[in-house]
């Protein structure tokens, strides 16, 4: 299903990229906005099968608390039908985390700057992925910008998609201990992997600020 | 200007008054002098930068020397110094303000963060009692605005006002003795990219004011607001027609390929300038025989050259303007079409020097380059300009052209990861200010020693959001270290010593008559050494990391104090209090790369500190009298 306004944001966006070089090899938009993996297909982000189809508009995400404490501790999370969050979208989330300069914000990797890190969990405003579309979507007090009458839908999921796989550091404990031995790897800087969505795939030794041996 | 008749009319005859104090003046013990606000006139700035009983603007003077005429703390008793007393900011963010006292009276900013983003205090030197506090009226943000921490270097004072500028972009003017907020005006645009982070400078009834933003292409400029009226008196932008860049007939540019008409127009691609950049983030200096202030600004938007074919006339450039009209008079562009993010903010230090047979009115700028730059500060143009740390970017300097001689093997180009450029993209030093000593001759200069790679990538302008395209990884430069204090002498051109540091020095730099500097350090190190040899003399371990600006003052008892905030933080030290990776070597611009290891040293503060050597009659510094 396609919201009624994705005519709106699709002008406000292209308009946008219009500015942005090189991506018309990436746009998935070029055909039409229906197509890629279709919004309400069936796997719940934690694999589950999900029965809903039809898709998701911001109105069906209206009860997704952000917190997860709650009167009386029942679960109040809704069923959602979450869109497929694959390699490919996550692919080009990549782009899209560029093109609309997240990276600038978040930093390559999302190793964080002017805004938190992406690069592990959790996320202050939640990190399943409808929190993280609604985080996109919405803006979120301390400086992250309103997206949602600008990005389309299809893409903000393909940006969860990215950000979901760039959050996935390795743990290696519970909490984290900050020491002269610890943390033990970096991930390979973005000048020499500068096109993976994976990019915890690829570590080395901490550097503890000296240059980084690939 | 505007004031009333019982207001206006002490203050005239105390002008009359005045007298500078000289160095005769200084021998004498310390003691206030009749200017001070026993009578209640409060005093202008002009007074106040020549009184060294009080620290009146984050510079100390117009010259923005930092040296204090104050020798009651000297090298044989530095070493007994001790925390008078202490107090809390409340956000632990990164503390890059400069403690102004006038009077007896102290003054502090906090950082853009917490309940209470940018909020002022008004403390009582003798004591420590908290005397006002105000909070300005918070656009939280902001703080997604900032391209390096959400940090302010100071307020401003003049004839009794005390003047703050605020990240999302409004100054405002508070009664000093009371607090009450006299005006507001906005000057800048969060959802243009704007912020404002500097320390405001008041020259003649005028607060000036410059925007941050190069990040977000926020398009630089420097406003002069009224301080009386708070009405913006004129806007000089960096960028653009002549018209809004302020040049006009009395301009002339040192050099021919700065010269012709709307060059900030001419020197981009079409509409390009209008998103470039070039922000008055630094500091200013006023030299009044000339009449003339002096301010850098800084990068051209965005990192990436590629998307701004041109010289990018006017970023990475000094400026050399009328305090009344905003006109021009000249400028001189460090950086024709930066390629690194070399800023050129860093602050004009307005020195008389023996340069070949003659005395010359000269600026000394530290480049963020590397190179230290000497100008006529009356035509910009460049005498002497030397590498001061290792520099493999820019060859040299032609000082026939006044060009820098670049090293086009390192030229970044879209998809092609440079190796090992240096300096890195902070520069040799960013905006951490450096000490004159009239007496050592010497410049005392807190700064980086680091490199980088450095990949650019595509980018497109979107309003509010950065506008940068480069990915970007710093680390320690050639011998391990990432810091250094070093004392340079202009006139010979060359170092005279250095302390290395392992960690970046991010905090300014202090030096007085009692021969004494004094700098701290981001691993918690507050240091006094000895002007002449750079022997450290007394170390303190505070809290948190320092990346301050420590000033001296005296009390009204006459009595010396040294103070800086502690409170580590900044584009540097971002890491030890934002949530930043320290295992993704690009984050914070890149600086995540060198500064990894920071939260092994330490976590973030928000500590003024006030130190004293104790008395005969006291053996310990504490001076705070118990309540009755």
């Amino acid at each position: 299903m396609t919201p009624p306004n994705t005519g709106v944001r699709l002008r406000i966006a292209l308009l946008v990229l219009g500015i942005a070089a090189g991506l018309a090899s990436v746009w998935p938009l070029s055909g039409s906005a229906q197509e890629g993996p279709a919004l309400g297909s069936s796997k719940m982000d934690d694999g589950r099968e999900h029965a809903g189809s039809g898709g998701l508009s911001p109105g069906s995400l209206i009860d997704v608390p952000m917190v997860n404490l709650t009167p009386g501790a029942v679960d109040v999370r809704p069923k959602l039908a979450i869109p497929n969050l694959d390699a490919d979208a996550a692919q080009r989330g990549l782009a899209y985390f560029t093109s609309f300069n997240c990276v600038g914000c978040h930093m390559p990797n999302g190793g964080g700057g002017m805004g938190p890190a992406l690069s592990h969990r959790p996320f202050i405003y939640g990190d399943r992925p409808e929190n993280i579309y609604l985080s996109i979507h919405q803006g979120r007090p301390n400086g992250m910008p309103a997206w949602g009458t600008v990005i389309p839908d299809k893409l903000i999921w393909d940006l969860v998609a990215y950000v979901r796989n760039i959050s996935q550091a390795p743990a290696q404990e519970w909490g984290t201990t900050t020491s002269k031995t610890s943390p033990t790897i970096e991930q390979v800087p973005k000048e020499f992997k500068p096109s993976t969505a994976q990019p915890w795939n690829y570590t080395q030794k901490f550097s503890s600020g000296q240059a980084p041996n690939p | 200007m505007v004031c009333s008749l019982w207001r206006c009319l002490p203050y005239a005859a105390l002008l009359l008054l005045a007298a500078p104090a000289s160095a005769e003046d200084a021998q004498a013990p310390t003691s206030h002098s009749p200017t001070s606000s026993a009578a209640g006139a409060p005093q202008a700035i002009e007074e106040l930068v020549r009184d060294k009983n009080n620290w009146g603007m984050a510079a100390k003077d117009y010259a923005n020397t930092r040296y204090s005429e104050l020798d009651q703390i000297n090298a044989a008793n530095v070493a007994q110094l001790q925390v008078a007393w202490m107090f809390s900011l409340g956000p632990a963010r990164g503390q890059e303000a400069a403690p102004l006292v006038i009077n007896g009276i102290v003054y502090v900013v906090a950082p853009y963060a917490g309940p209470k983003p940018n909020q002022v205090f008004a403390l009582t030197l003798a004591n420590g009692d908290l005397k006002w506090s105000y909070a300005p009226k918070p656009n939280p943000a902001a703080a997604g605005i900032a391209c390096c921490d959400v940090v302010s270097r100071g307020l401003a004072y003049d004839k009794g006002k005390i003047f703050l500028n605020t990240l999302d972009g409004y100054a405002v003017a508070l009664d000093a003795e009371t607090g009450k907020e006299l005006w507001h005006t906005q000057l800048g645009d969060i959802n243009k990219g704007e912020t404002i982070t500097m320390a405001p400078v008041v020259v003649k009834d005028k607060v000036l004011v410059g925007n941050s933003g190069g990040e977000y292409g926020a398009r630089g400029w420097l406003a002069a607001v009224g301080t009386n009226s708070g009405k913006i008196l004129w806007r000089a932008y960096s960028t653009g027609p002549d018209s809004d860049v302020l040049i006009g007939k009395d301009f002339k540019a040192p050099y021919p390929w700065m010269s012709g008409k709307d060059m900030g127009v001419k020197s981009w691609p079409p509409d390009k300038w209008k998103v470039g950049g070039g922000n008055a983030w630094g500091w200013i200096s006023y030299d009044p025989e000339l009449d003339l202030i002096y301010y850098g600004t800084g990068n051209p938007g965005a990192w990436n050259h590629e998307t701004r074919l041109g010289d990018n006339l006017w970023s990475c450039a000094i400026f050399a303007r009328n305090p009344d009209t905003g006109m021009a008079k000249w400028a001189y562009q460090i950086g024709p079409h930066d390629l690194w993010d070399y800023d050129e903010i860093n602050e004009n230090i307005l020195v008389d020097l023996p340069i070949g047979n003659e005395v010359r009115k000269v600026l000394i700028h530290p480049g963020r380059n590397g190179y230290m730059y000497v100008l006529d500060r009356a035509t910009g143009e460049v005498l002497s300009a030397d590498a001061f740390d290792t520099v493999n970017t820019i060859s040299s300097i032609d000082l026939k052209s006044g060009r820098p001689v670049l090293n086009d093997s390192l030229t970044p180009q879209v998809g092609r990861t440079v190796r090992n450029a240096c300096p890195a993209s902070p520069g040799a030093k960013d905006w951490q200010p450096s000490a004159w000593s009239p007496r050592t001759k010497l410049l005392y200069v807190p700064h980086q020693h680091l490199c980088m790679n450095f990949l650019t990538g595509d980018v497109g302008y979107i309003a509010g959001t950065p506008y940068v395209g480069a990915e970007v990884d710093m680390f320690a430069g050639p011998g391990g270290h990432r810091g250094e204090f070093m004392a340079w002498n202009p006139v010979e051109k060359k170092k005279v010593w250095a302390i290395t540091e392992q960690l970046p020095v991010w905090s300014g730099a202090l030096v007085t008559k009692g021969d004494v500097v004094f700098y701290g350090t981001m691993d918690r190190w507050f240091k006094a050494v000895d002007a002449n040899s750079g022997k450290v003399l007394w170390q303190f371990r505070a809290g948190s990391g320092f990346i301050g600006q420590p000033t001296t003052f005296a009390g009204v008892d006459g009595r010396q104090y040294v103070a800086i905030i502690s409170g580590v933080g900044g584009w540097s030290g971002a890491i030890a209090v934002a949530k930043i990776d320290p295992r993704v070597r690009n984050g914070a611009l890149g600086f995540t790369g060198a500064m990894q290891d920071l939260p092994t040293h330490t976590a973030g503060g928000a500590t003024l500190l006030v130190f004293a050597v104790p008395t005969n009659k006291r053996d310990t510094a504490d001076i705070v009298a118990p309540p009755k």
